[in-house]
């Protein structure tokens, strides 16, 4: 009994070995869809920022037809299409293009894909102002500092792209960016307002402004601690902009503040310095473009934005708490699963050799030793008779008694002794013929001594 | 991470050697084996017409010829083709001398 179960554990071991590598298999095989995810506390916010044409960036604007701008363009050095919010310092751009004939094609923003390729169509346009976009000849101009994009975004000024664009068109170096935004400080009625709206419901927002509502969830995740948000339209190229941000901060100290002039958001509030310029400076670079050339409403942008505070809060670059997040069951087993897949591999091959040698070993042998042994004393008992040629016969027979006795001992096939038992039953039959005696023919002899 | 892939590595690789022994380890045994067989039929055959020679009253030179080949392709020991080839050159001189015996 014992010894039995102790031959039937590996059988069902083996087997749950296998079954447990290839489980481990599988686990590893369907975790690698796991996105990578290089969030050093798992950030909250939507990896995917701002989506194509669901944030709304597309707008009512249209172009005229293609012939027809360039009619326009013929006549008129600047063509401003309607809806068109790029702004410049024209005496700057007029000096700086001097007495080239430079043509500009001004289009509004968040055309759709085929808009934008009959502004492109205009042959007569050198550079072509799309939204924000600036581009001529096969070049495009880009902010790429701070300033810049506040000037860009803050009040849709491209004068320093445009004298970029200019320079870059003619082989002539870069001229440095000229900054044309100026600050005021806010009226104190304007403030008291701003600040009233805010003690309400922690959020301002200025008349023409395109935010409905503050997204509740993504800027708690930000900026955790009631972030107050005064959010302006696009200002005007000439006017000043009110400087709410140190204003506010003196009332509210202490708490977050996000103030979105146009497509521009800036922070004011606790640790501003440590991160405050990197949010918006990776924020702008990656989706400057996007914001140039498109529409946006500001809630979409301020929502990409706050996404992007998240990120680089739970990027671990400062030292902010971050909420208690349970280790991954599946995040701790995967360095172990190969071990595991591995481990079960090794078992399952050990235990499977043993009974494939067992089983060699117990050859079953059906018959064939008896039989040698019947035949063999059949030779015998014949072999004092013999003359002539049945001594011939019986000599066969035993060599052939011979071979199988040979084939037995060194284990060959089954079917292959019993050929050569066979074929010593043949002579020894040969051999009781000759000798006329009945009784001796293998198959009478062996029935008796069986019997 | 190169320590994991190590332990993949060992496991894929444990389980194709175990798939291949199990395949080829029965068929190499049964290739001795059958060449084994094969040349134990021949010897067997070789002896018994060589018994059948010592009985046979005169000489049979084919017979003679055909059994001396049989014997040389046993001593060079080649494989089961060269073993069936040697078994029936033995019976066929073992036929030989039978009918010489007989007539």
């Amino acid at each position: 009994m014992h010894e039995r179960r102790a031959r039937r554990r590996p059988e069902w071991l083996r087997w749950a070995c296998l079954g447990a590598a290839a489980l481990a298999l599988g686990v590893f095989v369907v975790a690698q869809r796991q996105s990578i995810d290089v969030s050093y506390g798992r950030s909250p916010s939507s990896s995917d920022g701002v989506q194509e044409g669901s944030a709304g960036e597309l707008s009512d604007a249209t172009v005229p037809p293609v012939d027809e701008m360039t009619a326009m363009l013929r006549a008129n050095d600047v063509v401003r299409l309607p809806g068109s919010i790029a702004r410049w310092d024209t005496r700057r751009v007029r000096a700086a293009i001097g007495g080239r004939d430079v043509r500009i094609l001004v289009a509004p923003p968040g055309l759709d894909e085929a808009e934008r390729d009959r502004v492109r169509d205009v042959d007569n346009a050198t550079i072509r102002v799309i939204g924000l976009r600036v581009t001529g000849d096969v070049y495009q101009a880009t902010a790429d500092s701070l300033p810049g994009w506040r000037s860009q975004f803050a009040t849709g000024d491209v004068t320093s792209l445009l004298l970029t664009m200019i320079a870059g068109l003619h082989d002539e170096p870069s001229p440095p960016d000229v900054d044309l935004l100026r600050w005021r400080e806010p009226a104190a009625a304007e403030i008291g307002r701003v600040a009233a709206a805010l003690r309400e419901r922690g959020t301002y927002v200025g008349e023409g402004a395109t935010v409905t509502r503050v997204p509740a969830e993504r800027a708690r995740s930000a900026l955790p601690g009631g972030a107050l948000f005064v959010v302006l339209p696009q200002q005007p190229f000439t006017a000043a902009l009110p400087r709410f941000g140190p204003a506010l901060t003196r009332l509210f100290p202490g708490r977050p503040i996000v103030v979105q002039y146009g497509s521009w958001i800036e922070y004011h509030g606790p640790r501003a310095a440590g991160f405050a310029e990197v949010a918006a400076a990776s924020f702008y670079a990656q989706f400057g473009d996007r914001l140039s050339t498109y529409a946006y409403p500001q809630s979409a942008v301020l929502g990409a934005y706050l996404d992007r505070v998240t990120d680089v809060r739970y990027a671990g670059l400062f030292d902010r708490p971050l909420p208690y997040q349970p280790p991954d069951p599946l995040r701790v087993a995967l360095p172990a699963l190969p071990w595991v897949f591995a481990g079960c591999v090794a078992v399952f091959v050990v235990l499977s050799v043993r009974p494939g040698r067992r089983s060699s070993v117990v050859a079953e042998r059906r018959g064939s030793p008896a039989r040698l042994a019947g035949l063999t004393a059949l030779a015998v008992e014949v072999s004092a008779l013999t003359d002539g040629p049945s001594d011939a016969a019986l000599t066969r027979a035993i060599t052939a008694l011979t071979a199988a006795r040979e084939a037995l001992g060194r284990r060959l096939a089954e079917p292959h002794v019993h050929a050569l038992l066979d074929q010593a039953e043949a002579e020894l039959a040969d051999t009781a013929r000759l000798l006329g005696r009945k009784d001796y023919r293998p198959d009478v002899y062996l029935r008796g001594a069986l019997a | 991470m190169t320590l994991t892939w190590l332990g993949w590595l060992a496991g894929v690789l444990g389980l194709v050697a175990a798939g291949f022994g199990a395949v080829l380890l029965p068929r190499r045994r049964a290739r001795a084996g059958g060449r084994a067989t094969a040349w134990s039929t021949a010897r067997s055959a070789i002896d018994i017409a060589a018994v059948s020679r010592d009985a046979c009253p005169a000489r049979v030179a084919e017979a003679e010829h055909l059994l001396a080949r049989a014997e040389s392709l046993a001593a060079d020991r080649g494989g089961v083709a060269a073993a069936h080839q040697a078994t029936e050159y033995a019976r066929r001189a073992d036929r030989l001398w039978r009918q010489a015996a007989d007539a």
